[in-house]
């Protein structure tokens, strides 16, 4: 069985936010819905300044807090590791939200067809997309996946349920990586099975120092860090992008 | 060269590599890291296919893959097979997928129904309408004079299909946008070193980077662009090289920078005069390489002027202690004393380099740039140990000199000072025997000297009156042609002398208006063309203000190329492809050339557009257009990949995306390994023709603005902008942002949600000192200090302790596109601010990007 896990190499991120890009047009996530977010940082005083840069995707936990809290066993852990939401059977409680302490979760407050950022049941596209909104909406997204064969990869964004990163599901089944790992211009997003000791993941974290966030708070993230260091009280967040929880 | 993947492998359990990743020459087994995890699946659904294209956004033309489906383009992912990306995107890449479905672009042909210099009311029209007109307007215009057609690109991806073969065709003024990009580097370095570019290092092999003005995290670099040199900077970085980054920010360099020097604006010059003044106190100088090479023997009289016999320059032979041809065998030449010829005094042009540099010490350089003595003393020293000059290294049977120190400089140049202040970063370079060394400074892909090398050389100063782009003036005889010095032309003529200014314009995606500094000039000048006919997917602003006619562009949905898609190791060539139909009525720029020439009778026959793509194209017979019959424009890149020798034309790149002919050879590659080395050419470290120029320039009656930076050394002066009045305490600079590519991004939905509004980067010291708080609105005003004009915007501040606290910053590429719901709001470009004309060009025509400012609330 996988043991899945995602490694990120912050000695090489430029903060470049790709990825960002990359998941919400995979992953068709409406208007400020960011599955994906890349901190940009600053710390120090000038002429001591120093600027970094952290992509936070979902931590996909071994001891999940949202799992636990979830009244309906929407959200459950998968045996590969991956941290699912069945958008079926979703109720829209928003308690994973509360006791997620990674901020990862997204409620969807509004109908997919508004949150789109552009009218796309413009007539002169109609031809070419059939009135798909967003118009380069992903097919994959609907469909069953796993053995359990319940709806985990997003689709739909429906009012009143919640959304995050799936590690993509959909992509990770067919052998593909994750849409964030394949878009980074610096291979600092490395995606693979902990059970494979010649995995690119397994090897990173073999050999160089890593951490991982808010490890104090026992929640066992997939999510691996080299180099740089956790976030502290010191650093000040530039840059950010609105997002709407 | 095997495949050698360290540290990295392929998503163990993914799909077996495919087609696109399987060519292991392709990756060259240098790059450190990992390519690319994610191939299509193999097993692709039905009606699903790969297109392989180009992205159409960014400089570099990195390949993508567009996932389709049923007829829908669903994902856009990077090639893994295109040298330049190697299977990823940037954040524009991915995004510019809502750029191709935009319900915003413009869907039809658009004719002007009002005045100009108010937002347009256009009627839709035809394609035939439109042409008609415009063709028209071509025809009569040339009646008078093809050259009072100004072809004005800000982007063009097909040099030969629309630069060389449409621009003759019509017989056009060809402006480029050069003097806004970094064309006071190049052409530094073609009177320099003789090869056209910036600088950017040998990656593979270099130790110690000048990051000089690099916007590594959000921006391109010299010649290439984001991805490619990231990519390479990493693995460099992972085996030791050290950065020191030269910028009044230290945003762009991320984490990256091992050492800020946050430097003043303006002030590179001093910096790189006093790194040699250091240089040659620390005698750490390639002797040798400045000897055989460069023109620093060269023997100088009095008056300035090269010692010649004949024609031929002269040097002091240490070994006979007699005067010899610079060329003659067995030399050694002299760099440093005093020789008496013929009862004249003469000195080596280093002798003389040395005294110009004597009084630049790091000293009087911390107090004119604004850092330590300290820093700039231990740069030299770094400098020094890490050139490792008089070393050599073999590559592929090749014995080099290796000089493992280098720089990447690229926008920088554009700044008053710009093109004395990047020869004296090359010659700084040349010191240490660095240039076109192994692990040393590169400027092109291959070695190659521009026309330009002897051209610059050759100029002379013509008498008015004058063409309108000013070339061969007493004002720039080296001149990169600068489209603000044209507008002020067009609102003064009789100034610069020109009797004949333009009539109509061509505005081949670009948005001057917006993206040329001194927008109130634009404003002005563009209401003096006659005729504006605009392509571009958008309705820019420019567009929506001065277009009589505006021609819908496709953006991905047309053939396009032949496309360049080296890294500068591995020479392969791109195309872009169509991944659809072109949506609503847009058409490719080719096709609407195509079009327009032959409504204009100017497709068919000789000198005709089939004719000049003949040319320009390097078609080769069989395969050569029949001048008379009109191709499609698939027809005309299927005839090229034939005359390339690629049996299946341009199916090959719609299976493959792109060409990859293998690495460059060493001896193809560095000046070093030319025979004879740099191909014959000598360095100029002491620019006598410059010195010649000046003198003409005077003799002309020209005045001091424009011949006091025609100097045979780079020489320091006070920027102009220094004499604003002391209120305006602060300098502007600005920058790119990684969310967003000049004129043709912003609007975009999924990139201008990252990054909403125009922001004031300032640092809070200075903020604190003026009442000014985080997320205030406050008036930014700028000064000129030589006609006095004030401007000024209202913005919001961003607060950060990346930034000196006597500089401000703020970004380009906001309020582009007109009518756009998300351009809506988004505040004011900085070329609101900065100007454009003496005072704020070089002495090449080269736009600066800097000007003193005032910043108070609002």
């Amino acid at each position: 069985m996988a043991k899945y896990a995602m490694v990120i190499d912050l000695e090489r991120c430029v903060g470049c936010r790709a990825c960002m890009e990359a998941c919400k047009v995979e992953n068709d996530t409406p208007q400020a819905v960011f599955w994906m977010y890349v901190f940009r940082f600053e710390e120090g005083r000038y002429p001591n300044t120093r600027v970094w840069f952290l992509p936070r995707p979902c931590m996909h936990c071994d001891n999940a807090p949202c799992v636990k809290v979830c009244p309906v066993g929407a959200r459950y852990k998968r045996p590969d590791g991956l941290v699912a939401t069945d958008w079926e059977r979703c109720i829209g409680c928003r308690y994973c939200e509360v006791a997620c302490p990674y901020g990862v979760n997204y409620f969807n407050w509004k109908a997919p067809e508004k949150n789109y950022y552009l009218d796309w049941k413009d007539r002169d596209l109609g031809p070419v997309t059939h009135g798909a909104t967003p118009p380069y909406k992903n097919p994959d997204l609907e469909k069953p996946y796993g053995p359990e064969r319940r709806r985990i990869a997003g689709g739909g964004h429906l009012k009143g349920v919640i959304e995050k990163c799936t590690f993509c599901v959909h992509r990770v089944e067919k052998g593909q990586t994750t849409a964030c790992a394949q878009a980074c211009p610096v291979f600092a997003i490395q995606f693979g099975d902990l059970e494979d000791p010649n995995s690119t993941v397994s090897r990173l974290l073999k050999k160089r120092p890593h951490f991982r966030l808010l490890e104090e708070a026992g929640t066992q993230p997939r999510v691996f860090y080299l180099g740089g260091h956790p976030p502290g009280g010191e650093v000040r967040q530039i840059e950010g992008v609105k997002a709407r929880v | 060269m095997g495949v050698k993947l360290t540290r990295r492998t392929f998503l163990k359990g993914a799909a077996a590599l495919t087609a696109f990743v399987a060519l292991g020459r392709l990756l060259d087994g240098r790059l450190n890291t990992l390519v690319s995890t994610g191939p299509p699946s193999p097993s692709s659904a039905a009606g699903e296919q790969w297109v392989p294209t180009t992205c159409w956004i960014g400089k570099q033309d990195c390949g993508m893959l567009a996932r389709v489906v049923d007829g829908r383009v669903v994902t856009l992912e990077g090639n893994p097979a295109h040298p330049r990306n190697r299977g990823t995107l940037c954040p524009k890449g991915v995004a510019q997928i809502m750029a191709l479905y935009d319900p915003n672009r413009v869907k039809t042909p658009l004719i002007r129904t009002n005045e100009k210099g108010v937002p347009g009311r256009f009627r839709p029209a035809s394609w035939e309408e439109a042409l008609t007109l415009v063709a028209e307007k071509i025809k009569e215009v040339r009646a008078k004079d093809p050259k009072l057609i100004l072809w004005q690109k800000g982007r063009s991806k097909g040099g030969a299909i629309y630069d060389d073969a449409f621009v003759k065709t019509i017989g056009a003024t060809k402006v480029g946008h050069g003097t806004y990009c970094a064309d006071a580097g190049l052409r530094a370095a073609e009177y320099t070193i003789g090869p056209r570019g910036g600088a950017h290092p040998d990656f593979r092999h270099t130790r110690y980077l000048l990051s000089w003005g690099w916007n590594l995290t959000n921006a391109g670099g010299n010649k290439l662009c984001f991805i490619t040199w990231n990519q390479q900077f990493m693995e460099a970085r992972e085996r030791g090289m050290k950065v020191v980054h030269i910028d009044p920010r230290l945003r762009p360099a991320g984490p990256f920078a091992d050492e800020w020097l946050p430097i003043r604006p303006g002030t590179d010059l001093a910096l790189a005069l006093a790194l040699c003044h250091a240089l040659i106190a620390q005698g750490t100088i390639d002797r040798e390489y400045l000897k055989k090479y460069t023109n620093a023997p060269f023997l100088v009289k009095e008056d300035g002027l090269f010692l010649r016999v004949g024609d031929k320059e002269q040097v002091w032979d240490l070994k006979s202690k007699a005067l010899k041809p610079f060329d003659a065998q067995d030399l050694d030449p002299a760099l440093e004393g005093e020789f008496t010829v013929d009862g004249a005094r003469v000195k080596p042009a280093f002798q003389l380099f040395k005294e110009h540099v004597a009084r630049y010490t790091p000293e009087w350089a911390a107090e004119v740039c604004g850092l330590p003595a300290e820093q700039v003393r231990r740069v030299a020293r770094e400098l020094a140990e890490n050139a490792m000059i008089g070393s050599t290294i073999v590559l592929e049977g090749v014995t080099l000199p290796y000089r493992p120190v280098s720089m990447m400089f690229y926008h920088m140049s554009q700044q008053e000072l710009g093109f004395q202040a990047c020869r004296a970063m090359f010659i700084l370079f040349m010191l240490l025997g660095a240039i076109e060394a192994v692990g040393g400074v590169r400027v092109d892909f291959t070695w190659k000297v521009d026309s330009n090398y002897e051209a610059l050389e050759r100029v002379k100063v013509k008498d008015p009156p004058y063409d309108y782009t000013l070339k061969d003036s007493k004002f720039f005889p080296i001149n990169s042609v600068n489209p603000g010095m044209i507008a002020k032309m067009m609102l003064d003529p009789q100034k610069y002398q020109v009797d004949k200014v333009p009539e109509m314009a061509i505005l081949h995606m670009v948005n001057p208006v917006v993206s040329f500094t001194d927008q109130p000039l634009f404003l002005e000048a563009y209401k003096r063309f006659k005729f504006v006919v605009a392509l571009d997917p958008w309705l820019s602003r420019t567009a929506d203000l001065f277009a009589d006619v505006v021609l819908p562009a496709a953006t991905l949905e047309k053939y396009e190329g032949p496309l360049g898609a080296t890294d500068q190791y591995t020479d392969a060539t791109a195309f872009r492809l169509p991944v659809m139909e072109p949506l609503y009525q847009s058409k490719g720029e080719l096709d609407i050339y195509l079009d327009l020439c032959e409504a204009a009778g100017l497709l068919y026959g000789k000198g005709g557009y089939l004719d000049h793509l003949n040319k320009e194209l390097g078609l080769k017979d069989p395969y050569k257009l029949d001048l008379n019959a009109k191709p499609t424009v698939r027809e005309i890149f299927d005839r090229w990949a034939r005359s390339q020798g690629l049996a299946e034309g341009i199916a090959y790149f719609e299976k493959n995306g792109v060409w990859v002919k293998g690495p460059f050879s060493p001896k193809k590659y560095y000046g070093y390994a030319q025979s004879p080395p740099f191909g014959g050419i000598r360095h100029r470290l002491y620019g006598e023709s410059l010195l010649r120029l000046q003198q003409e320039m005077q003799a002309k009656g020209a005045e001091r603005v424009y011949w006091q930076d025609y100097t045979p050394f780079p020489t320091w002066r006070e920027p102009t902008m220094w004499k604003s009045p002391p209120q305006y305490d602060l300098t502007l600079i600005s920058y790119k942002m990684i969310e967003f590519k000049q004129s043709r991004s912003s609007q975009i939905p999924l990139l201008a949600e990252l990054a909403p509004q125009q922001r004031l980067a300032m640092n809070p010291a200075a903020a604190r000192a003026r009442g000014i708080r985080d997320g205030d609105e406050v008036w930014v005003e700028s000064h000129n200090a030589l006609t006095g004009e004030t401007r000024r915007v209202k913005v919001k501040v961003e607060l950060t302790e990346a930034i000196r606290p006597d500089v401000v910053g703020m970004p380009h590429h906001y309020g582009e596109v007109a009518r756009h719901p998300w351009a809506k709001g988004q505040g004011p470009t900085p070329n609101t601010l900065f100007f454009a004309g003496e005072g704020y060009v070089t002495n090449t025509n080269d736009n600066s990007f800097h000007v003193r400012v005032r910043v108070y609330k609002a």
